[in-house]
């Protein structure tokens, strides 16, 4: 395990349970180094939404091991894996996720509520990442008046307020045009390379692909060898 | 704090109209609940200030006619209860009877101020009369054991009769008035809520009435009564003695009339208890049906926002997050809308109040105001509970299946 890891799973399993059981990921080995740009592609059914699940700490695994910024990532009780979602990992999803009735700034600052910090700060805060996706003027607008290039931004933003360590993309570009889906992976590209995050972007997609800097292929449940960009 | 009540206001005007149906079906469970015991309050208070107020360990025992033969002695025959009979009832049935008294009176008689006169009756009576009847005395005195130990003559009048034969009920009291060609003195005057009868003492009714030493009731003051069976044991003793004197069957319904208002009173009580008691049964079950609205509610809300609280759980919200959000929004509803019906109750039944002044069937229909506090609080655990169901099963829910939900 190299010292910049900030991602390590080691033979990581996961079956689904069943009448006839699932075995999903079958074995997974992967690294993954502060500061990169990645994408994971596959095929449907390859297991890439299980395996980006158990990265976003969002499901559980038989067996293996998930180290996270040097936490083991293991039988975590729902309040420690809650805990560890808003401090380490930002999400960013194919349909924004954003919630309906709160404008732009409330949503960014969601994340912070849940970490205890006052009004006026997290909203400072949010406007800060607003201001960054170049959404300043649209902080009071809610999701409902956005562009979808728009609603994903202020995703993004949201997924940066409390500096996590990895930023994590479920197809982010899936519900957007070619115009807004490159001006989105300029947003990814641009805070990889000004701001060193650490960003892994799931995708099927290869035009998105080839934006980043490493893809890592996953077929059948295991990871295929390594290919350069 | 201040932050989750903004959280929990925005996400309940996120849905107004469910917000506010919910909110109106425990308003109006709790006010039908306010509604329904402050009228049965109103129903049975004014038995309890009159009828109960009145002396009720009592038997009044009335004359009457033999239903049956006796003894040889044909059905049809008048029983006449007289004065002796007090002093028998009191020794024979020691065991019961505290005290016996009695009424006599004269009818058709005139009594006569220098002012004006008055056709009427009186009734002799006892010192307990009054406290019998609850009537209350609003000037001088009433008769007392004195008066009947010296047979004197004197009077207590009703207020009106005062009026009529003095011009004011105060100027009445020490003066004189004719009663049967005897000067009679004005001693006290009372306020009686039904008829005018004139008070003279007992034994003075005796010695008016001469020869003719009926009765018009036997009182019986009880002791050593509890239960309606003790009323009823007792009832019977006397009824007993009565009959071995007057010579009538023990059994005869008809040979005295038996008004055993101990027994009414429990009765009465049980009654007015059982009244009570199922106005809280109505209203509970009114309030409970409200609960089951929210709970209703409640689940619904919640499991139409599964997509919403998988965001949030994403981003970072732990499970007591969740519960505390569910929890706090379902007791706000149950807390502010509560409130309004319990203040709409109140509000309600003053109007009535102020409508119903002065009847006499219903008085007083308020209900105490510890009793609106602990509905209030029962309304909020239950708020409590119906959320809490809703919110146990949405957080089963993982948070990938909750997003995928759309």
């Amino acid at each position: 395990m190299s010292q910049n890891a900030i991602i390590t799973l080691t033979d990581v399993n996961k079956t689904y349970p069943g009448i006839v059981p699932l075995h999903v990921l079958k074995g997974i080995n992967l690294e993954i180094s502060r500061g990169e740009l990645v994408s994971i592609m596959g095929a449907s059914g390859s297991g890439k939404s299980t395996l980006l699940n158990i990265l976003g700490i969002l499901d559980n695994y038989d067996s293996g091991d998930y180290v996270l910024n040097g936490t083991l990532i293991k039988n975590l009780s729902e309040n420690r894996a809650a805990e560890l979602r808003n401090r380490l990992i930002g999400f960013v999803f194919q349909s924004f996720n954003l919630i309906s009735y709160k404008n732009a700034i409330e949503n960014v600052a969601l994340p912070l509520f849940y970490q205890g910090v006052s009004r006026k700060k997290r909203n400072m805060l949010a406007m800060e990442q607003l201001d960054r996706m170049g959404l300043a003027d649209r902080a009071h607008h809610l999701p409902g008046e956005l562009s979808g290039g728009q609603k994903q931004r202020v995703a993004i933003a949201r997924s940066l307020i409390t500096k996590p360590s990895i930023i994590l993309a479920d197809e982010p570009t899936g519900a957007l045009d070619s115009q807004t889906s490159k001006e989105v992976m300029q947003v990814f590209r641009d805070l990889n390379s000004d701001a060193g995050m650490t960003i892994i972007i799931v995708t099927h997609d290869p035009g998105v692909g080839a934006k980043t800097n490493r893809i890592i292929r996953i077929s059948d449940g295991l990871i295929l060898p390594d290919e350069n960009v | 704090m201040f932050d989750l009540a903004r959280e929990i206001k925005q996400s309940l005007s996120n849905n107004k109209l469910r917000t506010t149906l919910t909110g109106l079906s425990v308003a109006w469970g709790i006010f039908m609940l306010i509604i329904l015991l402050s009228m049965s309050q109103g129903v049975t208070n004014p038995f309890k200030q009159n009828v109960m107020s009145q002396g009720s360990n009592y038997i009044n025992i009335f004359p009457g006619r033999t239903s049956k033969a006796y003894n040889g002695l044909k059905e049809g025959r008048y029983i006449d209860l007289k004065d002796r009979d007090l002093a028998t009832v009191e020794s024979q049935n020691g065991n019961y009877a505290q005290q016996v008294s009695s009424t006599m009176s004269g009818s058709a008689i005139t009594i006569s101020s220098p002012k004006d006169y008055i056709s009427t009756g009186y009734e002799g009576v006892f010192p307990d009369e009054l406290t019998k009847r609850g009537t209350p005395l609003t000037y001088g005195r009433f008769i007392n054991q004195l008066d009947l130990d010296q047979k004197r003559k004197i009077v207590v009048l009703t207020e009106q009769n005062a009026s009529i034969l003095f011009g004011t009920p105060e100027e009445s009291i020490g003066k004189t008035v004719k009663l049967k060609d005897l000067s009679f003195t004005v001693v006290g005057v009372i306020n009686p809520k039904f008829g005018q009868e004139t008070y003279i003492p007992f034994t003075t009714a005796k010695a008016l009435n001469g020869y003719n030493l009926s009765v018009d009731v036997l009182a019986v003051e009880l002791k050593n009564v509890k239960t309606e069976e003790d009323g009823t044991k007792a009832e019977n003793d006397i009824k007993g003695t009565l009959s071995r004197i007057h010579k009538f069957a023990p059994d005869d319904d008809g040979a005295v009339r038996i008004w055993n208002r101990f027994k009414q009173q429990l009765q009465m009580g049980a009654g007015m208890w059982i009244l009570e008691l199922a106005m809280w049964i109505i209203g509970l079950f009114t309030m409970l049906s409200g609960i089951i609205g929210v709970s209703n509610i409640m689940f619904v809300s919640v499991k139409e926002r599964t997509h919403e609280i998988g965001i949030r759980r994403a981003i970072g919200a732990k499970p007591r997050n969740i519960l505390t959000q569910i929890l706090t929004e379902s007791v706000a509803i149950t807390g502010f809308f509560g409130y309004i019906g319990v203040f709409s109750g109140i509000l309600i039944m003053e109007v009535i109040n102020n409508l119903i002044e002065g009847t006499d069937f219903i008085s007083n229909a308020r209900i105490d105001i510890s009793i609106a506090i602990k509905v209030t609080v029962v309304l909020i655990i239950a708020g409590c509970m119906a959320g809490l169901f809703p919110a146990l099963k949405a957080l089963k829910v993982k948070p990938v299946e909750a997003l995928r939900d759309e």
